[in-house]
């Protein structure tokens, strides 16, 4: 069979345009919803996509209360909770969240998530991020957010316990710089072997990390050329740790906005930013550069100079390397990653948007999607009635379910 | 009365329960009309078990199972973060519609803290003091925003009122935790929080803190000394004594069934307890007679109500909100 693509579908709340929350046909109570989650991940499980996936924080997204209270991003359902409801109410699609190693120990942290993996007969996912908000640091102690380079090395450490215990009885304890676990855990052995390993950091330590014990990589790109330059590099660190290319799924994010007409869709995308206070779109833009006081800066004037960030190094640079590019004020450049959070957006027909994704993935950029629709339910239902028969219709995406878990959905290796 | 039924899922006679077990179990209770199931949580107790699920995981999954029944699972305060904890726990009494409770134990378990990067545990007196602290941060957590604060006003832009968003700020011994949560209020206020595990220095915490308490079965006439103490000491923090619930353990076997409509009700009449948590065995199957034989008779003598009167935990166990709005 020729090779298909892999589909996440990104659950966000309202939706991942940071206006969506106020556009008519986005479900404005949709974080204290969870009828609105239910029926997502059915239209998405419906759709054939390998994963519904959520992100997450410990914290608030923003510290300017006045900001924070024009967006929907501040409360939502913890992921976990969340993902083990949504595990019971759909049969087929991967469970994939997002938890931190900063935050957590690697025993409870893959207690929980085995515990999803067996609720829902081995569809679950674990994102592991490392936390990169001051804000989140200040609800675990009084220290601070930690450096990149310490984040990584207690991950990574994190990372091998995990595994471990999710090996089963071969665990024979760890006793090591961040972390010490005296017993296996006593929960059966995950239906798919184990849990999938997510990641999502795409700094240099990062994509190493990524290259020894991730099974999917979601990542941002805005053009062919970053995502194929990212494609390869990581495909070809693999072979240091052991492993063939095709163990690990390459799944840039994409923010499509479909329509029956091209017209139609860029006029729905306009609608959109159109919703974006000017305040909010420059907040946003601090925290992907990590500074806190962009709003000093004119508007309509350039990005001034920046130090290298503790917080989000590759996204940062991403930012900072369009701003250049393009020659965009600090208002274009709050409105463009507002709209997209910095991953790549395409608004367009069915046809448009299949044809540009059939581009990177028989281009080599990518094994698959991960999809973040504008506004919920709506755009999510577009792209599972528009985009997804015409990739089907392609022969570039099934049309029913091969396997069972989510590891035989991605056509991932059993681990031993 | 109150009736909890408890199930420790590690249990069940060395044979794995599977989901569609539990799932058919919370929703025979809910049918019967109790007022909450407790799920145990293994990982504290032994190395061993044969569950394979951990209670707050399991608890989302049954709240999409059932309607009126409130679900409570245990999670210890050595597996868990302060904060991470009381987002879980807002985010299932969301998912439930405020069904959900914490039930935390005020008892080290010995293995535990081995595989939480604490070899040397914890002093009995320091565990203590890091639990009320621990306590004292979740509920604070679970009142940091007002139930009014989500405005969802899409043409002003106005999400929420900053204003009814409040941050913690903690700074303690153990903990500093700065909030606020990021889960909204729930529809009954806040989880309810069951403490379970309590020693005689524990008592003054759980009388301050706690909305149901869990007690060990004794002779009668010593359960009604220690509920009359306990609630001396409700008082004693300002609060109706009536805003605390004392359940009694109760271990059902299949020999106890006979009789036990009547020895339930002479140590409630006595003021020995509010209510009883009927602890299940590893053969389920006694469940059936508890709601067969045992229930319509406490009903027949008007000690357990009909039917559901509310929709959250809180209404079934006659409490008022969790705090401060």
């Amino acid at each position: 069979m020729t090779r298909q693509m892999k589909l996440g579908a990104f659950l966000w709340a309202t939706g991942h345009h940071i206006a969506a929350w106020r556009h008519p046909k986005a479900d404005v109570t949709a974080g204290i919803d969870i009828d609105h989650y239910i029926q997502l991940a059915r239209t998405a499980e419906a759709a054939k996509f390998d994963m519904v996936f959520c992100e997450d924080a410990a914290g608030l997204r923003e510290a300017n209360v006045a900001i924070a209270s024009q967006t929907s991003r501040s409360i939502g359902f913890e992921p976990i909770s969340l993902l083990s409801a949504l595990a019971v109410q759909t049969s087929r699609i991967g469970l994939v969240s997002t938890a931190s190693t900063s935050y957590n120990e690697p025993y409870g942290l893959a207690r929980t998530f085995l515990s999803l993996d067996q609720l829902s007969g081995g569809r679950a996912g674990w994102n592991l991020v490392t936390s990169a908000s001051p804000i989140e640091a200040a609800n675990f102690g009084s220290t601070g957010l930690k450096p990149h380079a310490d984040r990584y090395e207690r991950a990574r450490e994190f990372a091998k316990v995990v595994t471990g215990l999710w090996h089963g009885e071969s665990f024979r304890g760890h006793d090591g710089q961040s972390f010490s676990v005296r017993d296996p855990l006593d929960l059966p052995r995950s239906p798919q072997g184990a849990p999938v390993m997510v990641q999502a950091g795409a700094s240099d330590v990062g994509r190493d990390l990524a290259a020894r014990t991730a099974d999917v990589v979601f990542t941002a790109a805005q053009t062919f050329e970053e995502a194929k330059a990212f494609y390869d590099d990581l495909k070809s660190r693999m072979a240091t740790y052991g492993r063939e290319p095709d163990d690990i799924k390459i799944m840039p994010g994409v923010a499509p906005v479909v329509a029956e007409t091209e017209a139609e869709a860029r006029e729905k995308f306009e609608e959109l930013q159109e919703l974006i206070p000017d305040d909010v779109g420059v907040a946003l833009l601090s925290g992907y550069l990590s500074i806190s006081d962009l709003w000093r800066y004119p508007i309509d004037g350039p990005l001034p100079e920046l130090p290298e960030s503790e917080g989000m190094k590759s996204r940062q640079a991403l930012v900072i390397e369009q701003s250049r590019r393009d020659g965009l004020s600090i208002r274009q450049l709050a409105r463009h990653f507002a709209g997209a959070r910095g991953h790549w957006r395409i608004a367009g027909t069915a046809v448009q948007i299949a044809d540009e994704l059939q581009a990177r993935f028989e281009g080599g950029a990518a094994d698959g999607f991960n999809v973040m629709p504008a506004y919920f339910p709506g755009e999510l239902d577009a792209f599972a009635t528009l985009v997804v028969p015409e990739l089907q219709r392609r022969g570039l995406f099934r049309k029913e379910y091969e396997g069972a878990t989510l590891r035989e959905h991605l056509g991932l290796k059993r681990p031993g | 009365m109150y009736l909890a039924v408890s199930l420790d899922i590690a249990l069940a006679n060395g044979q794995a329960l599977t989901f569609s077990d539990l799932a058919g179990f919370a929703r025979q209770a809910e049918a019967a009309g109790l007022d909450m199931i407790v799920l145990d949580d293994s990982a504290p107790h032994s190395a061993a078990s044969s569950s394979p699920f951990e209670a707050t995981t399991l608890v989302a999954a049954l709240a999409t199972m059932t309607e009126k029944i409130g679900l409570v699972a245990t999670a210890s305060t050595v597996a868990h973060q302060p904060y991470n904890l009381a987002r879980r726990f807002a985010s299932l009494d969301i998912i439930s519609h405020g069904r959900a409770g914490w039930n935390a134990t005020m008892a080290q378990a010995p293995r535990e803290a081995a595989n939480f990067s604490r070899p040397d545990g914890f002093s009995a007196e320091d565990f203590r003091r890091r639990s009320e602290e621990y306590i004292g941060i979740v509920q604070g957590l679970w009142q940091g925003w007002d139930a009014d604060a989500l405005l969802f006003d899409r043409d002003s832009g106005r999400f929420h009122d900053p204003e009814k968003m409040h941050l913690l700020d903690h700074k303690g011994e153990f903990f500093s935790v700065r909030g606020p949560l990021n889960v909204a209020r729930s529809p009954q206020d806040t989880p309810v929080l069951v403490l379970s595990g309590l020693t005689e220095g524990d008592l003054d915490i759980a009388a301050r803190t706690a909305d149901v308490i869990l007690l060990d079965e004794r002779p009668a006439a010593e359960n009604k000394a220690r509920h009359d103490d306990f609630k001396r000491r409700v008082s004693a923090c300002g609060r109706e004594p009536d805003a605390v619930k004392v359940l009694t353990d109760i271990s059902l076997t299949a020999d106890s069934i006979s009789g036990l409509a009547g020895r339930l009700e002479e140590e409630f009449r006595l003021r020995g307890c509010d209510g009883f948590n009927i602890r299940l065995p590893a053969q389920l199957s006694v469940f059936d007679d508890f709601i067969d034989r045992v229930l319509p008779e406490l009903r027949r003598r008007g000690l357990f109500r009909e039917r559901y009167r509310g929709t959250t935990l809180r209404s079934h166990l006659g409490l008022a909100g969790g705090g401060e709005q």
